[in-house]
């Protein structure tokens, strides 16, 4: 049999235990490799004195500390994520009720779920979708003077919803209640690693107050008709959440965060109202300034508002049209750069896009299990 | 329509027991396995603690930007970019030599007896230091990671090669950083 090589004996004098039966036996029997493996086992002892560095001991939970607020730090320096700003433009917290626009669509993303509250007793839901249905909306639809109206108090219970960035799937199923959605495959050019977005579930409440519309119109030098008395002093109560988002791949490390796939899931959100109806705050809130004349024809010609979830589409920007997911009616949106998927499944709007063709997006979305 | 006792509280429960039982967060988990590792690679090349914490602290940062520590493969970059890492350093520092001189000095150092003596291990780190320095980094880093307690199977994982080449490669990277050694101070 040949000798061992250098490495097979340097490898002795380390891992003792890892010969191969083979080589021990011959290793046992052959005086040559014997005198290799001293010869090789000084050269090791040697190396090592060379490299001998004094002892200490590593504190890792200090460390560990340090390394949590420097993450924290840059964290708090970092541009916001998409669905960070996506939550941000679309937070009552951040702009009380901004346009009726955005009231109306809120509800295609609002942010859900009531505690406490002899009020819930006297709410009736005037909004709990079971479709969807493409809006098509410009960007400057929200850009306007009704922006900064103040539609009345805004309230969270008990608190405003929580974006939270996990990397682990089990702690994300875990915080949104969700099941981690995998697809059978990934097209080509998504990978890993995955991260996953939860925002929490929440409850927030809006009191229509026509005084301080008024105010908050005249400060803005913008003319409101006036609320009617159905709608002044009576409560919406949104919910919406939990969501659960998981995001493949951000292509380029800085500043191009562009998602190659995301698969968002989040539960309905519905709409409580403790006074007006869904017909009677369409009707208003669609009349008001800051509302384009087309964007309201056609959320008015919606025929079921209190179960048809409004998607807005950025008009010019991206087309929809009709199909299926495992049998269920959904919403194919195809733009430019990438195609999504929506549709509402046992009380959970799904949603499956990124930089794919229609074809992959559809693929996925069948196959998640 | 739906009256608000409909409301299933059930996801807000499961949320807030699964908040109040504190899942482990895996970054943490792989932080406090796997940092005295990289912290002994970086302090293997560097000799000198400050640096090699400092080492440590970028090589963690710079995973957790654009890992997730679940990945299989955690454990092998982090050791791969901890040799990595430190090798540079000593390829680009200048004032290493300096601060490595004050360390051995350091008054909190528990053997002061014999000074010279601390002086005189210093100045030898130095020596192997600038002998590593001249080493090809692929030699460079299986010596380093080998000689930082690191298995043959880590060593074969974070430079990936095969576990059974790294017994030659160790074997090639001792004679050369000896010889390296021997040239510059010749007896």
């Amino acid at each position: 049999m040949r000798h061992l090589s250098d490495g097979t004996l340097r490898r002795i004098y380390d891992e003792p235990l890892a010969l191969t039966a083979a080589d021990q036996a011959h290793f046992d029997e052959c005086p040559d490799c014997k005198a290799r493996f001293d010869a090789v086992a000084n050269g090791a002892r040697a190396t090592t004195a060379l490299l001998r560095v004094p002892a200490f001991e590593a504190q890792a939970h200090s460390a560990f500390v340090a390394i949590q607020a420097r993450v924290k730090r840059e964290e708090a320096a970092r541009p916001p994520r998409w669905y960070e700003r996506w939550l941000d433009r679309t937070s009552p917290r951040m702009r009380p009720m901004a346009t009726p626009a955005i009231a109306v669509l809120l509800a295609a993303v609002l942010l859900t779920g009531l505690g406490v509250s002899g009020v819930a007793q006297t709410l009736v839901r005037i909004f709990e979708p079971q479709q969807l249905q493409a809006v098509q909306v410009s960007p400057s639809d929200f850009a306007q003077a009704g922006a900064l109206l103040d539609y009345g108090n805004v309230k969270w219970l008990p608190e405003p919803p929580k974006v939270q960035q996990l990397t682990d799937a089990l702690a994300a199923q875990a915080q949104s209640g969700l099941p981690v959605l995998t697809p059978a495959s990934l097209p080509n050019g998504v990978s890993g690693p995955v991260s996953y977005g939860v925002v929490s579930h929440a409850t927030g409440s809006l009191t229509f107050d026509a005084a301080r519309l008024q105010s908050s119109a005249s400060k803005a030098g913008v003319r409101v008709s006036p609320m009617p008395s159905t709608i002044d002093g009576s409560t919406l109560v949104v919910n919406a959440g939990p969501a659960l988002i998981e995001v493949w791949g951000f292509a380029g490390g800085s500043g191009m965060n562009v998602p190659t796939l995301v698969i968002a899931q989040t539960r309905v959100p519905t709409v409580d109202s403790s006074g007006a109806t869904t017909a009677q705050l369409e009707e208003y809130l669609l009349s008001q300034p800051g509302v384009p004349p087309e964007l309201a024809a056609q959320v008015r010609a919606i025929k079921d508002p209190s179960t048809t979830l409004p998607i807005p589409i950025p008009k010019g920007l991206a087309t929809t049209e009709s199909t299926q997911v495992n049998g269920t009616p959904a919403t194919l949106i195809k733009a430019v750069l990438g195609a999504g998927v929506v549709w509402v499944k046992n009380g959970v709007i799904y949603a499956v896009g990124g930089q794919l063709t229609s074809d992959q997006v559809l693929a996925i979305a069948t196959s998640l299990h | 329509m739906l009256q608000m006792q409909a409301w299933r509280p059930t996801v807000t429960h499961a949320a807030s027991a699964a908040i109040s039982h504190r899942v482990p967060d895996p970054f943490e988990r792989l932080f406090l396995q796997e940092y005295p590792k990289v912290l002994a690679i970086a302090y293997r090349v560097l000799a000198d603690r400050t640096a090699a914490e400092d080492v440590a602290q970028e090589v963690f940062l710079k995973f957790h930007r654009s890992h997730s520590p679940d990945s299989e493969r955690a454990s092998g970059w982090l050791h791969s970019a901890a040799v990595h890492s430190a090798l540079n350093v000593i390829r680009g520092d200048r004032r290493r030599a300096q601060r490595e001189t004050a360390h051995a000095l350091d008054p909190a150092r528990p053997i002061i007896a014999n000074p010279e003596r601390l002086v005189e291990e210093a100045e030898q780190r130095r020596e192997v230091r600038r002998a590593l320095n001249r080493l090809p980094k692929r030699t460079a880093a299986v010596l380093m990671l080998r000689h930082s307690g690191l298995s043959y199977a880590e060593v074969a994982t974070a430079l990936g090669i095969k576990v059974g080449n790294v017994g030659t490669l160790l074997r090639r990277a001792e004679e050369a950083l000896r010889k390296e050694v021997n040239r510059a101070t010749p007896e």
